[in-house]
């Protein structure tokens, strides 16, 4: 049974393989055969294998750019439809981002404008126009005077009152000038007096030296206007034209900001650590007054008064739409108040009415009582009349009618 | 006599239908890769062939199969041959399964096709592993089996259909 069956499937594999089908011009093994030919010979670089495929390559290569034809058509149709789908996705998202963006823009705009027209103010009032760079050749911290000696003199172009800066923090100014050397009265010097700018709040000021390394605010705009709880920063106001405004000066700690009444400045760098430094003249120049500029400027506070009005018109719908909101809400609550109110009302009237009913009832039946004692025989019904039978509602008509009219 | 020529044209051309369709796809290589669905491929080749030399070893003949093979390999890169040769090998299954089959039914053979493309593509992938020293994805080689297997059930529906209703009313 076994190797019957063993035989039926030799014989099954040998006619696939070996016997030629109908209208088969070849035989399956011989095919086999010469496909293993080519991969052998074509492992081993055959010359002939690879003329073969370049013939091939020739001709599929042409064809199936032809072949190809619809399924491109088809798969270009697909992926158009798909960007169809995604860019509606994508106009979703933009919508909402464009949005969320706009609400940002307004205020970055008011600042971005806020700025431009400072940095105009400052920078187009006055300009550097001398910068020498100087070494300190005595040092001398006589508690007399705090003043340092410069090795640049007039022979420099050094003038009386110019600006003396160690990195971006103020020195001093010059008080005396020689040929070769200068003096730079430091700002820690009793004699010094400085305008100066607070910052946060924009407090104007003027700083005095201490004789100490630190200075002493005298005299305040707003005395108790500094907030006490932060750091204050000290900058030259730029008040009197002598130097530009905005040149960093020192700090008002917050610590002893609160604890003393007196506003201690601590200077931006130690003086006597100085050994080079920086002096500046600045001029003051009326590009303000340019025409281009003043329209320019005019331009921006525009621009600026338009933003602002948009913003406060925001502000001011929000702010309705709050209220209105809050209205609503106690209109509705006021409403369903009165809701309950009328129904309670409603349920007193009803039983008012239940009430007023009952006694026209108990009224109308004492009178016809009183009535009936009256006139009762005259509607009463007897042997020797045709009237009405008592407890008929013809009867009590009768009665309440004070007898029979005719 | 025109409609005489026009049928015979027709006729010879849905003849040959099975021929065009091994050429188009071993060129084009239709595989709706563009779906973007992940592994998702299937070998048509395979499930004509199969499916042909099945129930009408008439219509592709064995030399065809071995050339569109050869044009396979030079589309696909790969050495010259080797899809003749599991082209040829499928013939010789499905030709077993002819010669042993007495009454044909569409799960048989579908399931002998799972075995035949499994062997096929288990030569394959070793004959180019071990041979040829190429670098296979072992995991799209059974993905690919998997589909193919799967697809398989309806293609045979449509070759059935287009057989019967098209090419069977021509004749008719």
């Amino acid at each position: 049974m076994e190797s019957g069956s063993r035989d039926d499937f030799v014989i099954a594999i040998r006619s696939a393989f070996l016997k030629k089908g109908n209208q088969q011009r070849f035989s399956l093994l011989g095919l086999i055969f010469f496909s293993l030919i080519f991969l052998i010979l074509g492992s081993f670089n055959f010359k002939v294998i690879d003329y073969i495929k370049i013939g091939i390559k020739e001709i599929a290569y042409r064809s199936s750019l032809i072949v190809s034809v619809p399924e491109n058509l088809i798969k270009n149709s697909f992926f158009k439809v798909d960007d169809h789908f995604n860019h509606y996705k994508d106009y979703q998202k933009i919508k909402y981002e464009l949005n969320f963006l706009k609400s940002k823009d307004l205020s970055k705009t008011i600042s971005n404008l806020e700025n431009i027209k400072l940095k105009k103010l400052i920078d187009d009032y006055f300009i550097t126009d001398n910068e020498i760079f100087a070494k300190v050749l005595i040092d001398k911290q006589s508690p007399f005077l705090k003043s340092v000696i410069l090795n640049k003199g007039s022979r420099d172009n050094i003038k009386l009152g110019m600006a003396v800066l160690d990195g971006i923090h103020l020195v001093g100014k010059v008080v005396e000038v020689n040929y070769l050397t200068s003096r730079v009265l430091l700002l820690s010097d009793i004699n010094a007096k400085i305008p100066v700018s607070l910052e946060p709040g924009d407090i104007q000021a003027i700083m005095s030296g201490t004789g100490k390394n630190n200075g002493i605010l005298q005299y305040t705009k707003e005395p108790d206007s500094g907030k006490n709880n932060e750091d204050i920063l000290v900058f030259t106001s730029g008040a009197g034209g002598l130097f530009k405004s905005g040149i960093p000066i020192g700090i008002i700690k917050k610590e002893k900001n609160l604890t003393s009444k007196e506003k201690i400045v601590d200077f931006g760098i130690d003086f006597s650590q100085l050994k080079y430094v920086k002096i500046l003249s600045f001029s003051k120049v009326d590009s303000y007054t340019f025409e281009p500029a003043k329209e320019e400027i005019k331009a921006i506070n525009k621009q600026l008064a338009e933003m602002k009005m948009a913003k406060e018109t925001v502000k001011i719908l929000l702010e309705e739409k709050n209220i209105f909101k809050e209205t609503r809400k106690k209109i509705e609550e006021e409403n369903s108040l009165l809701k309950k109110k009328i129904i309670n009302l409603q349920n007193k009237i009803s039983i008012s009415d239940k009430t007023i009913k009952k006694y026209d009832e108990q009224i109308n039946n004492a009178k016809f009582f009183e009535l009936n004692s009256l006139y009762g025989k005259r509607c009463k019904k007897t042997f020797y009349n045709n009237l009405y039978k008592v407890g008929t509602k013809e009867y009590r008509d009768c009665i309440l009618n004070k007898g029979l009219k005719n | 006599m025109t409609r005489m020529t026009n049928y015979n044209i027709k006729q010879y051309l849905l003849s040959y239908t099975p021929v065009i369709l091994l050429f188009i796809s071993v060129l084009n290589e239709f595989d709706f890769n563009y779906l973007g669905i992940k592994y998702f491929s299937f070998n048509f080749s395979y499930i004509l062939i199969f499916y042909y030399s099945v129930k009408k070893s008439e219509s592709l003949g064995y030399g065809l199969i071995f050339i569109a093979g050869l044009f396979n390999d030079v589309v696909l890169g790969m050495p010259l041959g080797i899809s003749s040769l599991m082209y040829l090998l499928i013939c010789g299954f499905a030709a077993y399964l002819r010669n042993i089959t007495l009454r044909p039914s569409l799960t048989k053979d579908w399931i002998f096709f799972l075995i035949t493309i499994s062997v096929v593509n288990s030569f394959l992938y070793s004959i180019l592993t071990v041979i040829f020293l190429f670098k296979v994805d072992y995991f799209y080689y059974v993905t690919n089996t998997m589909f193919t297997f799967f697809i398989y059930f309806i293609f045979s529906y449509i070759f059935s259909f287009f057989g019967n209703k098209i090419i069977g009313k021509i004749n008719a």
